[in-house]
């Protein structure tokens, strides 16, 4: 079952995809939705014709389910930035990588010309939990398994948040989930930096039509 | 008080971390200690639609400046925000407004459970805070079209407010809602980006008469 607001917001989606011609799509649960708004999304991502296909709570079914029916229809992203998974309660680490995988294996044979970043699961929660060995073990599990599709990889960008003491700050994550402003900022710029050398290293399609 | 004992949106309940990462519960323990020290004169205590009006600009902009400390919880309904306040939210502090945005996460709940639940919220605050004056903002509507949780909310608004003219002066009733819904009965996402939540577009036309409401209230 998909809810109202979930459909309302996909279809929404849909006619976006329709109007613009992005060059970098983000999709994903509220770490994506959340991003687009902030100051930093109109900073760094909005330049690159980026479209932000978040939805909060989504789970890997969620998203798996959206790309296949219509927001993948219309588009040719050049890069795709996938964050999805630690909302995938009922899932063993197992399952919820081998959903990351199915979205990926989708992504590339609907976009075969495009590249995929899948971000790594954050840590989560104020004190060490075993949601945050799940996510570790998702992003381990990923991490061997993703580059065999082909043109995808993951990236970690969950290295600082735990501190010394095992805490996460609610300076970073002000519920022990979501970023915070400042915590965005870190990940955009290290995420754009990637974007940025992907983007240089493929052929610009367009202008080579042109010639 | 027989009708509160069973109503579940006036029944103080925390939240049974299903998760499995005991969020719920590290934040209310961080609101106890951060109060600690703390001298707030304003106090936001509600759901996610307080959580998140801290991390934009407009909070550091209108609100920080007012001494202002957030005590929102993404989810949270009537009965979990009457449970924190009575377990040591309210015990280190003295503002002198509280502003309390809670109820559109009461799912299950009738519109006269909800606002049940709000009056016993205040009664709370009134307790512990005999000198603080309450503000009770309105459940704004939400969906992109018209549904029922619109007009459940809807419902909550005049029910809150009848009760407001009851009272006296610790309470009042602020409708929040700067006219979102459009005139074709939508709501734009560039005022609620899933429409639930607000963009900083949507919270800059909530706060400007919110802040000035405060600000009258503080300089009584
Ligand atoms: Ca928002």
């Amino acid at each position: 079952m998909v809810g109202c607001v979930i459909l309302f917001q996909h279809n929404r989606f849909v006619q976006e995809c329709k109007d613009a011609e992005p060059d970098v799509l983000f999709v994903g649960d509220s770490m994506v939705q959340l991003m687009q708004q902030y100051e930093v999304w109109k900073e760094l991502f909005s330049p690159l014709h980026a479209l932000n296909f978040g939805i909060g709570g989504d789970t890997t079914c969620n998203v798996l389910w959206r790309l296949q029916n219509g927001e993948l229809e219309n588009i040719r992203p050049r890069v795709v930035v996938l964050w999805v998974g630690t909302n995938n309660h009922e899932h063993t680490a197992e399952q919820v990588a081998g959903g990351v995988l199915a979205i990926a294996q989708l992504i590339l044979s609907r976009l075969p010309k495009s590249k995929v970043i899948v971000l790594g699961l954050l840590p989560r929660g104020k004190s060490p939990n075993p949601l945050r060995e799940k996510n570790r073990s998702v992003n381990n599990l990923l991490r061997a398994s993703l580059p065999r599709l082909g043109p995808v990889q993951l990236f970690d960008v969950g290295g600082s948040f735990v501190h010394s003491d095992g805490n996460i700050s609610s300076g970073d994550m002000f519920d022990f989930l979501h970023l915070t402003a400042d915590a965005y900022r870190t990940i955009a710029t290290s995420l754009h930096e990637l974007l940025n050398q992907l983007l240089e290293e493929m052929p610009q399609e367009r202008q080579a039509s042109l010639v | 008080m027989s009708g509160e004992d069973c109503n579940p949106a006036a029944k103080p309940t925390h939240c049974e971390d299903t998760q499995g990462d005991d969020r719920w519960m590290s934040l209310h323990n961080r609101f106890v200690s951060d109060s600690k020290g703390k001298e707030p004169d304003v106090l936001f205590v509600g759901d996610s639609l307080v959580q998140l009006l801290h991390e934009f600009e407009v909070w550091r902009k209108l609100f920080s400046p007012l001494h202002a400390l957030n005590f929102g919880i993404g989810g949270d309904a009537t009965q979990h925000v009457l449970w924190r306040l009575s377990n040591g939210e309210l015990d280190h502090i003295s503002p002198k407004v509280v502003v309390l945005w809670v109820g559109t996460n009461n799912h299950g709940h009738t519109p006269e459970q909800i606002c049940g639940g709000i009056m016993a919220i205040i009664n709370v605050i009134h307790k512990k805070l005999p000198n603080a004056h309450t503000l009770i903002l309105g459940v704004l509507p939400r969906g992109k079209s018209p549904n029922r949780l619109r007009e459940r909310n809807a419902s909550v608004n005049t029910l809150v407010r009848s009760e407001m003219a009851s009272l006296m002066s610790h309470f009042s009733f602020l409708d929040v809602d700067p006219g979102f819904v459009q005139s074709d009965g939508s709501i734009s996402h560039q005022d609620m980006y899933d429409y639930l939540h607000l963009t900083p577009q949507g919270y800059q036309r909530v706060c400007e008469p919110l802040h000035e409401r405060i600000r009258s209230l503080l300089d009584k």
